[in-house]
């Protein structure tokens, strides 16, 4: 009763909604769902009466460049649990019954997802800056298209999700010989992989040119507050310059010592919710600032936000900022790597995403040599062009439009 | 496929824990982690919206902000400097019993960050400019929430069946209280509840060979030796709880909510909650559950349902949210009803049994892997006098049998005894 031998397992299989097909956007998502919803020997009600039996947890999340399966439970379970992520992967029944269940399911999840106003600011900037490009929707996917996606396309996208290839990574309490049992857990791949090399990773950059496109978004809603994101679509993970960009998103945005806590919360007391959104990415991935506040102070949080992105083309750091960023890099992989999940899912992406196992020590390894003059010349190269979507009373995105026009950064707006 | 290994770590056994209690009643309890890179040092108080007097509703959580501006000896901004430059993270919460305050930083760093903690909390400055900067950002907070629907319908239910107890108010306060106060009220109310018999330090990862003698004689060792005698404090099941049932209208809701909350005991009632724990598993955690199978799954009239229980000291709370097309409310308000009716009846199979023993065991044994999660259950507890070990709640669930679980838990979660919100946008009105 007191045993707590813990595994993790996370399999990463490179299809994610980045490689949803034309006009069938939400598509992996919904294969992603259904994968256990009956697979191999088991029914939907066999595999839900294994995973729960055990007690264990097992979802299936999309990305978007990846399908992630997690798999939690007692080492003494893994041997009758780890088949389940190959048949997830290699056998899945795509039931038509299950299908319609999931797809409804995730329709209405679309529609709950617009109550919250970050939901919405966010969803107008991703269409700022992606378009129509890999990363332009939701990997919950596009109503309209979600609603036509039958069980032919999903049969279809089934059988290319090995075609670039998946990694397993487990922590925690590791059955024995795992390597040589691999294939006993996951069968063996009916399709070809194609391994890439880490240098090959961030071939495919953003489809849209910013310049080109409109430069605001605004999402009018009654609500008390606006919701502010600038940000702009920046670099893959892995890029020469991605370290320089986590460095200044570390000053930005990461913890009450960041520059946008102290000179939003501290200094005026305009917003409660302050940080930067940068996920690790394939192609260029979001770099974007965001705060929410109320309308009467709306045009102020908007200067603060357009002052402190212009600081990080226009000044270098300070030596001070510059180290506490570095601190703050160390520490937060420290803080990322507590639990066998998190440490499984660390390795799991970063081979994902083509990248050594030693990406993480080979960062840290590189912090010394960043000078604050590099940092400010990364940007330069990569932060030229932010994009701003705003969501709140159409009053208030009225006046924010106008201060946004003579800001230097606009080029054109839509409305939401 | 390329198989890659993560860090070989087991966990054999729940933290060994080392309960003290200090001559001024606090209590120091440490959680050894020996393999954890990070030491999460956690300050516990029993200062939750629980505590305040009329007038001072939202003062437990404005302190805590008030706390992060700074201390007497350390500068606004300082702590937060000085943590993040250590590698480590801070952060607080308010509760309504309780609240606490937390940093994370690697191991050899824990004395330093012992002291600047227990400094910022027990002495802050609580200075006129930044409290009046504060609030502000406090509104703000209080804006975005009632921004997000699904919050305004979790507020609007607590009112509805616990007001006007404290549990059935925002944590947050309300604007007109806000504005009301000083930092002199705010200095009173922190002396009243930061005091020894109300304090509790919890350490969990590697432990430093000399941090436990430097706790003892830190400022946590320096606090009054009061003890605590305000009623509510041994008044615990307490809680006035209204039966009833009512329709409300959201704006910009976009899916409509059926909501039912009960009444159940305390958090001092380990046993109890074990069972609670045991039947919502049943009931709604997982496919095979009764509600997840039926109404998902079976009868396809809800996007999801969920149970909670909520464990509180003066009286937990199980509730039950279904997420619903406005147009199914009516029909999924009648299945609920018409499962938990049948479950009073209804035995609990043996595959039902084991799967939640299951289940809820493993959410404790998965529960014990980081260092700032340890802490917090570990001084949680003790805050409330429960010395339990960690793996506790495992026997708690072996006192369960599936005929005890019917017989004496199912009757507290029928729909007669329950308060339902029915939550609808106001645009279908």
């Amino acid at each position: 009763m007191t045993t707590t031998g813990v595994l993790s397992a996370k399999l990463w299989i490179r299809r994610g909604s980045s490689a949803d097909p034309c006009g069938q956007r939400g598509g992996h998502q919904l294969l992603a769902s259904v994968l256990s919803r009956g697979c191999g020997p088991l029914d939907h009600l066999q595999l839900a009466d294994l995973v729960e039996g055990c007690g264990a947890g097992l979802r299936c999340d999309t990305h978007e460049d990846g399908i992630l399966i997690s798999l939690k439970c007692r080492d003494v379970d893994a041997d009758r649990l780890l088949p389940a992520l190959g048949w997830m992967l290699r056998q899945p029944h795509l039931d038509e019954g299950q299908i319609e269940l999931e797809r409804d399911l995730s329709l209405q999840a679309l529609q709950r997802q617009r109550e919250d106003p970050f939901h919405r600011a966010f969803d107008g900037w991703r269409q700022l800056a992606y378009g129509r490009g890999p990363y332009g929707h939701d990997p919950l996917g596009i109503p309209v298209e979600l609603e036509g996606l039958q069980r032919e396309h999903l049969i279809e996208l089934a059988g290319d999700l090995e075609s670039l290839g998946s990694v397993l990574a487990l922590s925690g309490t590791i059955p024995d010989q795992a390597y040589e049992r691999l294939e006993e857990w996951l069968g063996s791949t009916t399709s070809q992989t194609n391994w890439q090399e880490p240098e090959a990773a961030f071939s495919h950059q953003s489809e849209v040119d910013p310049s080109a496109q409109s430069s605001l978004s605004l999402q009018p809603l009654a609500t008390e507050q606006v919701v502010l994101m600038l940000g702009q679509a920046a670099l893959p993970h892995g890029h020469p310059d991605d370290l320089a960009l986590r460095l200044l998103q570390a000053h930005l945005g990461s913890g009450m010592s960041s520059l946008l806590f102290r000179r939003l919360r501290e200094e005026h007391g305009v917003a409660y919710d302050v940080g930067v959104h940068h996920p690790a990415r394939a192609a260029a991935a979001p770099f974007v600032m965001h705060a929410s506040t109320g309308v009467d102070r709306a045009e102020l949080s908007l200067d603060l936000l357009l002052s402190s992105w212009s600081e990080l083309i226009e000044i270098s750091l300070a030596e001070a900022d510059l180290k506490l960023a570095k601190a703050k890099f160390r520490g937060q992989l420290a803080h990322g790597s507590q639990t066998t999940g998190q440490r499984a899912e660390r390795r799991a992406q970063l081979r994902g995403l083509n990248l050594p196992d030693d990406h993480d020590k080979t960062c840290l390894n590189h912090l010394d040599q960043l000078g604050a003059n590099d940092l400010r010349d990364a940007a330069r190269r990569h932060l030229q062009c932010p994009q701003l979507s705003l969501c709140g009373p159409l009053d208030t995105l009225e006046s924010l439009e106008k201060q946004w026009s003579l800001s230097g950064y606009a080029a054109g707006s839509s409305h939401g | 496929m390329g198989l890659c290994h993560g860090t070989l770590t087991a966990i054999p056994s729940g933290p060994v824990l080392d309960h003290r209690t200090l001559r001024n009643g606090s209590s120091l309890v440490t959680a050894a982690i020996p393999d954890a890179a990070l030491t999460c040092l956690d300050f516990w108080c029993r200062g939750g919206s629980a505590w305040e007097k009329s007038g001072e509703e939202g003062v437990a959580h404005f302190l805590e902000h008030m706390v992060f501006k700074g201390s007497r000896s350390l500068g606004p901004g300082e702590f937060d400097r000085r943590i993040e430059a250590l590698g480590g993270s801070s952060n607080a919460a308010t509760g309504f019993d309780d609240v606490h305050y937390h940093v994370l930083v690697p191991t050899a760093e824990s004395n330093e960050a012992l002291d600047l903690l227990l400094d910022l909390v027990l002495d802050p400055a609580l200075e006129q400019d930044s409290f009046c900067m504060e609030r502000d950002v406090v509104l703000e907070e209080i804006a975005q929430y009632r921004d997000q629907p699904d919050d305004q319908v979790l507020q609007t239910l607590l009112e509805l069946c616990c007001a006007p107890h404290s549990y059935g108010r925002p944590i947050l306060g309300w604007e007109t209280s806000l504005r009301q106060m000083d930092p002199a009220g705010m200095r009173r109310y922190h002396h009243r509840r930061y005091r020894g018999a109300n304090c509790c330090l919890s350490v969990a990862g590697s432990i430093q060979e000399d941090l436990i003698s430097h706790a003892l004689s830190s400022p946590l060792a320096q606090l009054a030796l009061v003890e605590d005698c305000d009623p509510a404090a041994t008044n615990r099941s307490a809680l006035p709880f209204r039966q009833g049932r009512e329709c409300r209208r959201f704006a910009r809701l976009e899916a409509a909510r059926l909501l039912m909350v009960w009444p159940v005991a305390c958090a001092d009632d380990q046993l109890a909650i074990a069972g609670a724990d045991l039947i919502t598993t049943i009931l709604a955690e997982g496919r095979r559950s009764r509600l997840v199978q039926k109404l998902r799954e079976e009868l396809q009239i809800v996007e999801s349902i969920d149970m909670d229980v909520t464990t509180l000291e003066q009286g937990s709370l199980v509730m039950l949210e279904a997420c619903c097309p406005d147009d199914q409310l009516e029909r999924v308000e009648t299945e609920i009803q018409a499962e938990l009716q049948r479950s009073l009846s209804a035995e609990i199979t043996d595959e039902e049994f084991q799967r939640a023993m299951q289940l809820v065991g493993n959410g404790h044994r998965f529960s014990l892997e980081a260092p700032g999660a340890v802490a917090a259950s570990v001084g949680s507890q003790t805050l409330w006098g429960r010395h339990r070990d960690l793996l506790a709640p495992l026997q708690d669930l072996l006192q369960w049998e599936a005929s005890s679980l019917r017989d004496r838990v199912m009757p507290l979660l029928q729909p007669q005894r329950s308060f339902t919100l029915i939550a609808r946008s106001e645009d279908n009105s």
